[in-house]
């Protein structure tokens, strides 16, 4: 089924290009305290783009505003999720969609990095957990081939 | 639907269990905490409540409605996040969603109202005839006694809907059915109400949310609606607000200036006096709201809306009456003081009379 | 019925039969007044509508021997009028309101310069009662109509703008405030001496008229 987006608008009198809604500055602005903020003293922000009255396109107008810079990241955690790095380093759009590609939440967020990249510790830890369990398998697996044909081990590892 | 997931685990674990990893769980309180209008900086503070917060049960009564809000609620769900609250709460009951029917159906409802007395919240849309209780009735008991039945156990009632919450259309004049708003007939619990014709989806989501992450219920307004969604007119929030400073109306629809998306005030829109986050929530993920796609505000999250005069008249001319009463007015002042004139003046001819 | 819809149903209809009969009872009061008839030949010029309407527009303006004497008046008089007449009649929803009843409409100027014009005539107002309350003559001659016909005056653009600007109390409040602020002010007009609104006209034309007649009075 195709999408509201698939369907055809023909704009007839299209404001002028320079005309604004006054939401664009003002967030611009908040970026640039916040961003040296970060600088100074290390404290992310985080702008919530839903709860702003924008008028037609000019959500469009603030992306092209903030630019792009050299990082973008592709989450899949109950859905995409798409981090983008703005043209000014900490600043970072992130856009949540769900699994319809709807979009749940538009946020900037002023950070070293955005603190859902970061890997939790408690998953870090559930993860060494599963690794180990591999490795311990994987080398159990090793132990009975070796019996048979003994390979020099040319990889370096922790054994224990 | 009715409930199979063991209610007294708290949610983090119900989430853990269904797989969801930490960061799926921080992009879903991110998008919850955005729901439910708090700033991003609560996201942490939402995440703790949340993954030690209970399932709580909750029972949907549909009255004499149209199923918008129901349909309103349903749209706003996909199986990954919103498809979490859904899941989240435990909807032991609804009439309108649910395959089951019949007497099987309503003695598990009221198992559930049992099983969880004084905790659970019964959410109601569609307003409650009391004119004559045969014109809604499910299984064969009308909706006021199925209100009063369900109210009595409940933690607290929401009212979906401006049907619910305010009589909506079924109440607009003549009221054939005698149609009340669920804070008519029930005074002992607290109602919050979502109003709207429907409400937006996320806004019902957010006040559902609230409940099941804080257990409590939030800030209201003094119409009982949220204030978080119903604290500011659509008018302070309306991108089309300069227009309306600078004097810039639209004639007519698909005018010129309606063509440049100048301010619908003289076609008839009530967002100065609505109160909403439409023009800030917007419709349909973000993509629109009537006023952006050229339609003026109906003010249907407000009381009688139906009934304030005409929805493209202007809100300074609107229920001043029909022009005929006031010309009428008019008259009788005009003839009223002719003939005091006239009394007058013959009051002086006597006087004048019994000089000479 | 919530207070807002009080004051545009029922409290408008009272008010404005109120308003009209007491504006057509005092006009028609003055205007049919018996005279008895002047029998003396005029010498020179007769009653004349021309010599009315002309005393309508020089009346405007004091006469020159006086001018220098109530120069403050006479401006701030103006300016507050003015000031009235330009947030009533060129407001957008004002006008919006009069279209409906009227059946037409005029232009209409941007809020801020309402706004602004709205502010400036109230503090007019303010200092003019001030200067009532001081004045050496004044302060003898003022009585009660006087201060109540200045508060029903202030009332309207006090509430307005506070409803305008959403200060004080929610908006339907504020709006219901100011139509019954308007409401107040259309009872009072026709017993008092705001009445002169409509009296100067026909009070003018009169005195005009007369004194273009040259001759005896008898």
């Amino acid at each position: 089924m195709s999408g509201i987006r698939d369907i055809g608008v023909r704009v007839e009198t299209p404001l002028p290009e320079d005309h604004s809604f006054g939401n664009v500055r003002p967030i611009l602005h908040e970026v640039l305290h916040a961003l040296e903020r970060l600088a100074d003293t290390g404290e992310p922000t985080t702008i919530d783009l839903r709860a702003l009255p924008f008028g037609p396109g000019e959500e469009e107008r603030l992306e092209e505003a903030l630019g792009t810079g050299e990082v973008a990241i592709r989450m899949e955690a109950l859905g995409e999720s798409r981090i983008v790095e703005c043209a000014f380093p900490g600043v970072w759009l992130i856009t949540h969609y769900n699994s319809h590609e709807e979009i749940m939440a538009r946020l900037i967020e002023i950070a070293e990095v955005p603190a859902i990249i970061r890997a939790e510790s408690r998953d870090m830890r559930a993860g060494a957990a599963s690794l180990r369990r591999r490795l311990e398998e994987s080398g159990r697996e090793h132990e009975s081939t070796d019996a048979a044909t003994p390979q020099p081990h040319n990889t370096t590892h922790e054994t224990g | 639907m009715l409930g199979n997931m063991p209610e007294k685990q708290t949610l983090g674990e119900i989430l853990e269990q269904q797989g969801v990893s930490r960061r799926g769980f921080m992009k879903f309180c991110a998008t919850i905490t955005s729901m439910m209008a708090l700033p991003p900086s609560m996201v942490s503070a939402v995440a703790q409540s949340l993954e030690n917060a209970k399932r709580p049960s909750v029972i949907w009564l549909p009255f004499q409605e149209c199923t918008g809000c129901t349909e309103s609620f349903t749209r706003s769900h996909s199986p990954t996040i919103e498809g979490l609250i859904f899941n989240s709460i435990s909807l032991d009951y609804h009439h309108t969603l649910q395959a089951a029917a019949g007497h099987a159906a309503e003695d598990a409802k009221h198992q559930a109202m049992e099983a969880n007395k004084g905790e659970y919240l019964l959410l109601v849309d569609g307003s409650i005839p009391v004119g004559n209780p045969g014109y809604s009735c499910i299984a064969g008991m009308s909706n006021e006694d199925q209100l009063m039945e369900a109210a009595e156990g409940a933690a607290a009632i929401v009212s979906i809907g401006t049907c619910a919450a305010f009589g909506g259309i079924p109440k607009a004049k003549p009221n054939p059915t005698g149609a009340v708003a669920v804070r008519d007939l029930i005074k002992d619990k607290p109602i919050i109400n979502v109003s709207g014709c429907p409400p937006i989806p996320m806004v019902i989501t957010g006040v559902l949310t609230h409940f099941l992450t804080f257990g409590s219920l939030p800030e209201l307004d003094h119409e009982g609606r949220p204030v978080a969604f119903f604290g500011q007119t659509i008018h302070d929030r309306c991108y089309r607000r300069t227009f309306y400073d600078r004097g810039l109306f639209a004639e007519s629809f698909d005018d010129e200036g309606a063509k440049k998306g100048w301010c619908l005030y003289k076609l008839g829109c009530k967002a100065p006096t609505t109160y909403n986050a439409c023009a800030t929530v917007k419709w349909n993920q973000g993509t629109s709201f009537p006023i952006e796609s050229g339609h003026p505000c109906l003010g249907c999250s407000e009381p009688d809306f139906w009934d304030k005069g005409g929805f493209y008249e202007p809100l300074s001319a609107t229920a001043f009456g029909p022009t005929s009463a006031l010309l009428a007015a008019g008259a009788a002042g005009a003839a009223l003081g002719a003939a005091s004139a006239y009394a007058a003046r013959r009051k002086q001819k006597k006087a004048q009379e019994s000089q000479t | 019925m919530t207070l807002l819809d009080f004051a545009r149903g029922p409290g408008f209809q009272i008010a404005l039969v109120i308003l009209l009969v007491g504006i057509v009872w005092r006009i028609l009061g003055a205007v049919a007044i018996r005279f008895s008839k002047d029998l003396t030949k005029p010498r020179g010029g007769k009653q004349s509508i021309r010599g009315g309407l002309k005393a309508i527009l020089t009346y405007s303006a004091p006469p020159h021997e006086l001018e220098k004497n109530i120069k403050f008046q006479h401006y701030t008089g103006y300016a507050w009028h003015i000031g009235l007449f330009v947030v009533i009649f060129l407001f957008g929803p004002h006008v919006f309101f009069f279209e409906n009843i009227l059946g037409f409409g005029w232009p209409h100027l941007p809020n801020a310069v309402i706004m602004v014009t709205g502010i400036v005539t109230m503090g007019i107002l303010v200092t003019l009662l001030i200067r009532r309350m001081i004045h050496p003559v004044l302060k003898v001659l003022n009585n009660a109509d006087d201060y109540i016909a200045w508060t029903v005056t202030f009332l309207p653009l006090l509430t307005g703008t506070l409803a305008f600007y959403h200060l004080g109390a929610r908006y339907e409040t504020l709006l219901a405030l100011h139509i019954l602020s308007i409401e107040l002010l259309m009872i009072y007009i026709p017993f008092s001496k705001l009445m002169h609104m409509f009296m100067v006209w026909p009070s003018r034309f009169r005195t005009g008229s007369d004194f273009s007649r040259r001759g005896v009075e008898a």
